[in-house]
C-alpha cells in the first residue's frame, strides 16, 4: 500500500467515498417528488435529510484524516499486519463463481466450487501448502459434505427453492 | 390471575412435541453458533429467514429465540477456553474466565457461567412476564412523536454512544438508514432510490445486508489480516463448583441480573455496558482479602459469574422493547423484528391483543429454552469443546455455504450473489477502518418505521415540528436525548480537566 507519502491516505480516500454517497443520494433526491399532504414532509425529506448527513460525515472524516488520522481507533489497527491479498482473490473468485454459476450448475456443486476455491486462500493465509492432490481431494469432499446435506435439508424438509443441476431434487 | 392464564396457555402451545422441537433445535443450533468463532446469533438467525416462508410463525420464533439465547450460553465456552477475544458481549468474561483456565480452574468458569446464565435467563424471563403486559397496556398510550422520539433515542445511544468515535457511528446509521430508503415509500407509495429495477421495489433484503456484513466480511477479513493468528486452547478440568465457588457465585448471579436488565429494557442497546458494570461492582465489592488476590491474577469467580449472569438478563430484558414497542435494540433483535416482518406481524404495544399466543409462546419457550439450556451446557458441555478444534480455514469456507442458503434462498436470484459479496467488501472496509456495523442494521430496518411515526407525528401537528415539543412525554424524550448526547462529554471532559489539575 502506497502509505508512504501521506500515512493517512487511505483514510481521506474513505471520507471521500462517504461523501460521493451522500451525493448520490441527495442527486437520487432531486427525483423524488415531494408532496407532502398534510404532514408538511414528503417522500423526499428523509432522503435529503440522509444525503446531508452523509456528505457532511464524509467532510468531517476527511478532516480527522488530513488533520492526525481517525480519532480514537482501536490501538491494534495502526499496526496491524499487511493484508494478505492472494488470499481475498482466491475467497473472492469463490464467491463470485458462485454467484455466476448458481444457477446453471445447481447449488450443490456451485457450493462445493466456492468451499474449494475459498478454502484454498483461506489455506495459503494460514501459511499451509494447500495445492497439494490429497488437500485437495480432502475439500472436495469436505464441500460436498456440507453443501449436499444443507441443499437436501432445506429443500426437501423446508420446500426452500434452491437451484438443483438436475430436477429431481437431490443433485 | 390473567397473565399467568395467557402463560398457562402459552406453555400448551409451546410444549407441543412439534414445538418443542424447534425450541430444542433452536437451543443446540445456538450453542453451537456461540461457540464457534466467526458467526454470531444474529446472523445466523439471518441466515435462516428464509424459513420463514414455509414454517409457521411460533414455531419459527421458538427457533429463533432459541438460536438467541443459546448463542449467549455458547459464547462463553468460546471466551473461557480460547485465549482470543469472541464476540463483545463475552469480553468480559473472557478476563477473568481466561486466567480461571489457566490456572486449571475452566471447569467451575464453565459451571458458574452456565447457571449463572440459567438464573439470570430464568429471573429476567419472570420479569418479562409481570412486565411486558404493563408495558404493551402503557405503550398503547403513545402516540407517533412518542415512538419517533423513542426511535431517535435508539438511534442516538446505538451510533453515538456505544461506540468509540461518533462521527464513525453517525456514518454507519446513516448508511443503514440510505439502505433502508431504497424501495417503496411506506406512505406514498412513491418508489425511491430503485433506479427501475422491480425487485428492488420490495426493499434491499435485510438478510443480505445481515450476512453480508457480518459472515462474508468476517470470512473476507480473516483471509486478509487473521491467518497468521496463532490460537491457544485452555486445558479443561471437571465442570464441578466447590462449596466456596457456590458462596461466592449466587451473590454475583443476582447482582449481575439486577444490573443487567434494566439495561435490556432501555433502548440503549448493547450489553458491553451491563457487563463491564457488573464486573467493575464485583471487584470492588469483594471483602475476602483472599479472594481480592484472584482478580486479574488467577481468574475471580465472581468475574465470570457476574457478567455473564448481567449479560443474559439484559439480552432476555430486550425482548420487552421489541414486543411491546416495536423497537430492537441490537443486532439480533433487529433481525428478529425482520422475522416478525416477514410473517406480516409488526412488533408494539397491539401485539399482546392481536397475536397474543404468539407472544405468550415465545415467552414461555424461553422458560424451557432456559432448562434445555442448562442441560446442553452442564453436563454436555465436552462436546461442544469438539467444536473449538474445527481448523479455521474449513469453518470460515463453510459459513460461505450457509450464506449461500441465506441470500439465495430469501429470493432465488443469483444477482442477490453478487450484492452480498459487495456488501461483504463493504462490511471488510468497515472493519477496516473501525467503522461499527450494528448502527447500520438498525437504521436499516427502524429506518422505515421511524420515517412513517415521523410523517405520522407532523400530520398530526397539521404540518408543524411543535407536536414534538408540545406533547410533555414527547419532550421528555427529546430531553433524555440531549442529555445521551452531552453528559458523556462533559463528564468526560471534567474528567480530563480533573486529570490535567492533579499533577499541579
Amino acid at each position: 500500500m502506497k502509505q508512504a507519502n501521506s500515512p493517512f491516505a487511505l483514510q481521506t480516500l474513505v471520507g471521500a467515498g462517504v461523501l460521493l454517497i451522500g451525493a448520490g443520494l441527495a442527486f437520487g433526491a432531486l427525483s423524488i417528488p415531494s408532496e407532502a399532504g398534510y404532514a408538511g414532509v414528503g417522500p423526499n425529506f428523509l432522503p435529503w435529510l440522509v444525503a446531508a448527513v452523509l456528505a457532511l460525515c464524509g467532510v468531517l472524516i476527511v478532516r480527522e484524516a488530513l488533520t492526525g488520522g481517525f480519532r480514537e481507533l482501536e490501538q491494534d489497527t495502526g499496526d496491524s499486519p499487511a493484508p494478505y491479498w492472494p488470499g481475498f482473490i482466491w475467497v473472492s473468485a469463490g464467491l463470485l463463481a458462485n454467484a455466476a454459476l448458481i444457477t446453471t450448475i445447481g447449488f450443490i456443486l456451485s457450493c462445493t466450487l466456492c468451499f474449494m476455491l475459498a478454502v484454498q486462500g483461506l489455506r495459503r493465509a494460514s501459511g499451509q501448502n494447500a495445492m497439494q492432490p490429497a488437500v485437495l481431494v480432502k475439500d472436495l469432499i469436505t464441500g460436498f459434505l456440507i453443501a449436499a446435506p444443507v441443499f437436501w435439508m432445506f429443500t426437501q424438509f423446508l420446500a426452500i427453492n434452491l437451484p438443483g443441476l438436475t430436477t429431481t431434487g437431490w443433485l | 390471575m390473567d397473565i399467568w392464564n395467557q402463560l398457562l396457555q402459552g406453555f400448551i402451545i409451546a410444549g407441543t412435541p412439534v414445538n418443542l422441537m424447534w425450541a430444542l433445535i433452536g437451543c443446540a443450533l445456538g450453542t453451537a453458533i456461540g461457540v464457534l468463532p466467526g458467526i454470531g446469533p444474529a446472523v445466523a438467525v439471518a441466515m435462516l429467514l428464509p424459513i420463514t416462508a414455509k414454517v409457521e410463525a411460533t414455531a419459527s420464533m421458538i427457533f429463533f429465540a432459541g438460536i438467541y439465547y443459546g448463542a449467549m450460553y455458547g459464547g462463553s465456552t468460546t471466551s473461557i477456553l480460547l485465549n482470543t477475544p469472541g464476540e463483545t458481549a463475552s469480553m468480559v468474561t473472557a478476563m477473568e474466565g481466561n486466567k480461571m483456565a489457566k490456572s486449571g480452574r475452566a471447569g467451575a468458569a464453565l459451571a458458574t457461567a452456565a447457571i449463572g446464565s440459567f438464573v439470570a435467563g430464568t429471573i429476567a424471563t419472570v420479569l418479562v412476564t409481570l412486565f411486558a403486559p404493563i408495558m404493551a397496556e402503557y405503550a398503547v398510550k403513545l402516540g407517533p412523536p412518542e415512538y419517533f422520539m423513542l426511535m431517535v433515542l435508539a438511534f442516538t445511544t446505538v451510533s453515538a454512544v456505544l461506540g468509540k468515535s461518533t462521527l464513525r457511528g453517525m456514518t454507519a446509521l446513516f448508511l443503514g438508514l440510505a439502505v433502508g430508503l431504497v424501495g417503496m415509500d411506506q406512505i406514498s407509495g412513491q418508489a425511491r432510490y430503485t433506479g427501475g429495477v422491480p425487485e428492488l421495489l420490495d426493499g434491499v433484503e435485510i438478510v443480505l445486508v445481515a450476512v453480508g456484513l457480518f459472515a462474508v466480511a468476517e470470512c473476507l477479513y480473516a483471509v486478509l489480516y487473521e491467518g497468521k493468528v496463532k490460537e491457544s486452547q485452555n486445558k479443561m478440568s471437571r465442570v464441578t463448583m466447590t462449596r466456596r465457588d457456590w458462596k461466592r457465585s449466587i451473590p454475583a448471579w443476582l447482582r449481575g441480573t439486577a444490573i443487567g436488565f434494566p439495561f435490556g429494557t432501555i433502548p440503549a442497546g448493547g450489553t458491553e455496558i451491563p457487563t463491564f458494570l457488573s464486573y467493575a461492582a464485583e471487584k470492588k465489592l469483594v471483602k475476602n482479602v483472599e479472594d481480592e488476590a484472584e482478580f486479574g491474577t488467577t481468574g475471580a469467580i465472581e468475574g465470570v459469574a457476574g457478567p455473564e449472569a448481567a449479560n443474559n438478563a439484559t439480552v432476555t430484558a430486550a425482548l420487552i422493547p421489541l414486543l411491546t414497542l416495536g423497537i430492537p435494540t441490537s443486532n439480533t433483535t433487529a433481525i428478529l423484528l425482520g422475522a416478525f416482518q416477514n410473517y406480516g406481524i409488526q412488533p408494539g404495544p397491539q401485539l399482546f391483543t392481536t397475536s397474543s399466543s404468539l407472544v405468550w409462546a415465545l415467552i414461555a419457550s424461553l422458560y424451557i429454552g432456559n432448562v434445555m439450556l442448562l442441560v446442553l451446557n452442564l453436563p454436555m458441555v465436552g462436546l461442544w469443546v469438539k467444536l473449538l478444534k474445527i481448523p479455521k480455514p474449513q469453518l470460515y469456507a463453510g459459513i460461505l455455504i450457509f450464506a449461500t442458503v441465506g441470500a439465495y434462498g430469501m429470493r432465488q436470484s443469483a444477482f442477490d450473489l453478487f450484492l452480498l459479496y459487495a456488501i461483504g467488501v463493504l462490511g471488510v472496509l468497515m472493519r477496516r477502518f473501525d467503522f461499527p456495523t450494528a448502527p447500520v442494521v438498525i437504521g436499516m430496518i427502524l429506518g422505515p418505521l421511524a420515517e412513517a411515526q415521523l410523517r405520522n407525528a407532523m400530520s398530526i401537528g397539521e404540518g408543524s415540528a411543535r407536536v414534538f415539543f408540545e406533547r410533555p412525554m414527547s419532550l421528555t424524550l427529546i430531553i433524555v436525548v440531549l442529555a445521551v448526547l452531552v453528559l458523556p462529554r462533559v463528564a468526560k471532559a471534567m474528567s480530563q480537566r480533573k486529570r490535567a489539575n492533579l499533577p499541579a
